[in-house]
């Protein structure tokens, strides 16, 4: 640990028993003797202060107890790229390892394993490796030049989360190496940003970015695109994210985005990214929003902004607007959309009834939380839609007969597919509109007064008898009926 | 040249097998019309390992045409279902003589899939079957896909297993079967098929996984986001566990696991051979690279009743044998880690007479996932197969159902109709009521 002390010491991320840290200080903290450490923990209740020392402050951290001091020798700098994927994957050769089975046990019960020898060999055969996993392997840099090309440089997937990489400088000098890299996955580091530019060509192959957790900005997302001109999917979850400026040059390729569990952001954002033009899915679940609008799309109409998105997910947010997904109903190429745990859809017991309303809500939509809409199940919505709000379109002015229709802006804003479904199935009846009671029996009995004109002392009968008046029967039961209680009375 | 012919009966075994083949052809690289992908550099990732790496001939036959034909029978005693088959996606996958289906269903009736409608289609089945073994160089033995519950399912299959055995003694059968949900009844008579047919196959089997609709259900509803599963988001489910037991068969590795291996390692006692699945992890698409999977992980959920695949609670019962299969990316030092944990992390109880507790294989090929399908692709997976006496529970509640139905002899004449005596019923109860106190008897200590 020669080097703890330099001042390139600082800055980089280090690992104490399993807790992830970024050196702050380096140096000698009076009265206690030898070298000292400070570092600024990944979780801010680690630390025991906030960077200060019997009244010298010796560096920042952001929380009251986010830093410690710590010996050098304590602390796990890491390793390189190479070092960590032969320790994972390299049998070492060692005679207890040679064994055709490793005995492991499990109470007093062994494990009896079979054919893991064989496997390891084959996992040793570092250049034939695609897809390798180091996650929480503390990999700090690249290691010796020319290394990881020279041994693995098949390597299309690499899944570098969590580990102790300080800058993007060394995730360059990896990647460099890697010249058939589709897929990186960096979350859970925090990186620092090189001064200067990325040589072109290193993410040249990288399809899919993960940086979920890692505290980006967007601002330092938009430099990371400009190294990836064929970037399709960037993974970008918690890491309070507020999208500052429109994408012109970058993101142009990109078809997924995810953005879940960024509390900062909100409606006015999204129009910043509204004009990607391949994007087809995006994700924005758990940030927090409640409404979208499209302003420059009328009552109606589609919208320019998000030309391609197929696929929403909105799930565990605020939405608690039945306008939300009129305005969803702009979008022009929408197919499928995902909003469960929404105050709007939580508070429904039957929930079939908010999935039909959604449905007649959106028209093209194919797909709704993963259940594909059959047609049949789109009509019994749109049909049930169209009659559920049937009173309240003739009070706002609607009218069987075309020239007498007028309706409302204020109809129309809330109900803006109203008038499509009247052309699809035509207007809504009179009868159709007419509120039913619940079909009880009691609901269906006529009430029948009968008075004997000769006899005026005869008080009136009051008879409740089953209204047949529209049934085929016609009025025939209600008359064998008065005939018997009459002639009874008669032949008393 | 270890050639598994797989049978799928009725509606259940036919639209699993449907999802089944469809799996193994996007693992294997082989296209809707049974053409592997060429190795070209914009193909499907997985189309370039498999090929060098597979010995996909234990489950396909490839034909001169250079077309790969899945050694499988689909069989139905009405046609709606297979005429689904016929004209889908994978039409020009299957030879038109594998699909075969009769024209009077079964009704949800053990009796007419045994009896009246069953004879009827059972030689034209077998020869088939006769055919398709010809194929092989060395037939190891069967894998049967179908319910418990519907007529086809438990009676047809109850017949064809019995001559099965008759012509193959010696091969393997094992069994995928579709157990009824405790909650979600699709038959009323159910429980009077599932009675019936464990009794009449139970001796013809060697091994059956069980798998129940309600468990899948609830984990697409709470883990993968689907708000109503239909049966193809069910069956995608359960065929990522049907993958991962055959994977071995299908992929060279360094583990090879025979049926014959599955059978001594999970069956102590002839009759005790119902263990239970589970499969870890299951992601929604939706939360791809949300959450991080190591083997220790993994292996945790599986001890979850939340992830197996059918209603049961392990921790009422004691573990006879477990088999722990993992997919991907995973190196042996992180198996025995986690196993190590598994101990101190739950009660995992095992019999006193069971000497090996665990038995672990790796397959180093990555779980494929269907494209627009719910599930994300992961590195790594694993289907853990126990034999636990707790799945005695979910017996105790198909015997239950069944005496209330049968105390009042409801619907048993249109068994007796069929053909079937009383006599049938009171065995097969009798039967399952011996195989309740089997298993009570072998989770007792000395």
């Amino acid at each position: 640990m020669s080097d703890t002390l330099t001042p390139d010491v600082i800055g980089r991320r280090v690992e104490v028993n399993g807790e992830h840290a970024t050196v702050r200080f380096a140096g000698v903290v009076p009265p206690v003797a030898g070298p000292w450490l400070g570092v600024e923990w990944d979780n801010p209740e680690r630390g025991k202060h906030d960077g200060s020392h019997e009244g010298t402050v010796y560096f920042k951290c952001r929380h009251p107890t986010g830093g410690s001091f710590i010996r050098p020798n304590k602390v796990n700098f890491g390793t390189d790229f190479l070092t960590a994927i032969k320790n994972r994957y390299v049998l070492e050769d060692g005679p207890e390892e040679d064994r055709k089975e490793q005995i492991v046990t499990l109470g007093n019960k062994p494990v009896e394993t079979v054919g893991f020898d064989s496997l390891m060999k084959q996992q040793s055969q570092l250049s034939k490796l695609q897809e390798v996993s180091l996650r929480n392997c503390a990999v700090s840099c690249a290691g010796e030049k020319g290394g990881v090309a020279e041994a693995c440089p098949n390597i299309r997937r690499v899944d570098l989360s969590k580990n102790l990489l300080s800058s993007w400088d060394e995730v360059i000098h990896i990647a460099d190496q890697l010249r058939h890299l589709e897929v990186l996955n960096l979350s859970e580091n925090k990186l620092k940003f090189p001064s200067g530019s990325a040589l072109t060509g290193t993410f040249s192959a990288l399809k899919v970015l993960v940086l979920n957790q890692t505290g980006i900005t967007w601002a330092e997302v938009l430099r990371c695109a400009a190294w990836c001109p064929g970037l399709e999917e960037l993974y970008l979850e918690s890491n309070n994210i507020v999208i500052s400026e429109r994408p012109t040059d970058v993101l142009q390729t990109v078809k997924l985005l995810d953005l879940s569990s960024n509390q900062l952001i909100d409606e006015n954002q999204l129009y910043l990214i509204a004009h990607l033009p391949r994007l087809e899915q995006l994700i924005l679940s758990d940030v927090g929003i409640s409404s979208i609008h499209f302003p420059d799309a009328g009552i109606g109409c589609k919208t320019s902004m998000f030309p391609s998105l197929q696929y929403l997910v909105v799930n565990d947010n605020q939405i608690s607007q039945w306008s939300f997904f009129n305005e969803l109903d702009k979008l022009p190429s929408l197919r499928a959309l995902s909003c469960l745990r929404n105050p709007l859809t939580k508070e429904d017991k039957a929930a079939n009834m908010t999935r039909q309303l959604i449905i007649a809500s959106i028209g093209q939509l194919k797909t709704l939380n993963k259940c594909e809409i059959l047609p049949k199940e789109r009509r019994t919505a749109e049909l049930d839609y169209r009659k559920a709000f049937g009173n309240e379109w003739k009070q706002a002015g609607g009218h069987q007969d075309p020239d007498k229709n007028r309706l409302s802006e204020e109809f129309l804003r809330a109900h803006p597919r109203y008038q499509f479904l009247c052309l699809k199935y035509g207007v809504p009846e009179d009868w159709e509109l007419k509120t039913q009671q619940p079909f009880m029996l009691k609901n269906q009995l006529l009430t029948l007064k009968i008075k004997y004109p000769d006899q005026l002392d005869q008080k009136v009968l009051e008879k409740q008898l089953p209204d047949t008046s529209n049934q085929l029967m016609g009025m025939s039961p209600l008359w064998s009926i008065c005939s018997r209680i009459l002639s009874s009375d008669l032949l008393r | 040249q270890r050639e598994c012919l797989s049978i799928h009966i009725g509606q259940a075994g036919i639209q699993i097998g449907d999802a089944c083949w469809e799996l193994y052809c996007l693992e294997h690289g082989i296209q809707p019309n049974g053409v592997v992908l060429d190795s070209q550099q914009d193909q499907l990732e997985n189309a370039k390992m498999e090929h060098t790496n597979a010995s996909f001939d234990t489950f396909f036959c490839e034909t001169r045409a250079g077309k790969h034909v899945p050694r499988a029978l689909f069989v139905d005693l009405e046609p709606t279902v297979i005429d689904g088959i016929r004209t889908g996606q994978h039409r020009s996958l299957f030879h038109p003589e594998q699909l075969l289906s009769g024209k009077e269903d079964a009704a949800n009736n053990y009796a007419r899939g045994r009896y009246s409608v069953g004879s009827k289609v059972i030689d034209l089945v077998l020869e088939r079957t006769r055919k398709l073994a010809e194929q092989c160089g060395g037939l190891q033995g069967f894998l049967i896909f179908r319910s418990f519950g519907g007529g086809t399912g438990s009676g047809f299959t109850s017949l064809l297993m019995e001559r099965l055995t008759g012509e193959y003694s010696r091969k393997t059968k094992l069994e995928f079967s579709v157990y009824p949900a405790p909650r979600i009844s699709t038959a009323v008579v159910e429980p009077y098929n599932c009675v019936l047919t464990t009794h009449s196959t139970t001796e013809h089997t060697d091994c059956t996984f069980i798998v129940d609709n309600e468990a899948i259900y609830d984990i697409c509803q709470r883990k993968l986001g689907v708000e109503r599963p239909s049966y193809a988001s069910i069956n995608r489910l359960m065929v990522q566990a049907v993958s991962s037991i055959t994977a071995s068969l299908r992929f060279e590795g360094p583990l090879n696991v025979d049926l014959i291996e599955f059978q001594t390692n999970l069956v102590p006692y002839p009759r005790i051979h119902f263990p239970t699945t589970a499969f870890a992890p299951i992601v929604s698409a939706d939360k791809a690279y949300r959450e991080q999977f190591s083997v220790s992980d993994i292996t945790t959920a599986c001890f979850e009743s939340s992830n197996q695949l059918v209603k049961c609670d392990p921790r009422l019962g004691k573990y006879m044998a477990c088999c722990l299969l993992y997919r991907g990316d995973v190196v042996p030092k992180e198996v025995n880690a986690a196993i190590a944990a598994t101990k101190s992390r739950h009660s995992v109880q095992f019999v006193d007479w069971c000497p090996t507790g665990f038995k672990v294989g790796i397959n180093n090929q990555p779980p494929t996932v269907m494209p627009d399908g719910d599930l994300a692709k992961v590195h790594r997976a694993v289907c853990m197969l126990s034999n636990t006496t707790a799945i005695v529970e979910a017996w105790a509640r198909l015997d239950h159902k069944f005496d209330l139905m049968y105390a009042k002899r409801a619907f048993l004449h249109w068994y007796l109709r069929e053909g079937m005596e009383e006599a049938e019923f009171l065995e097969a109860r009798e039967d399952l009521a011996a195989l309740e106190r089997d298993y009570e008897e072998v989770g007792q200590s000395f």
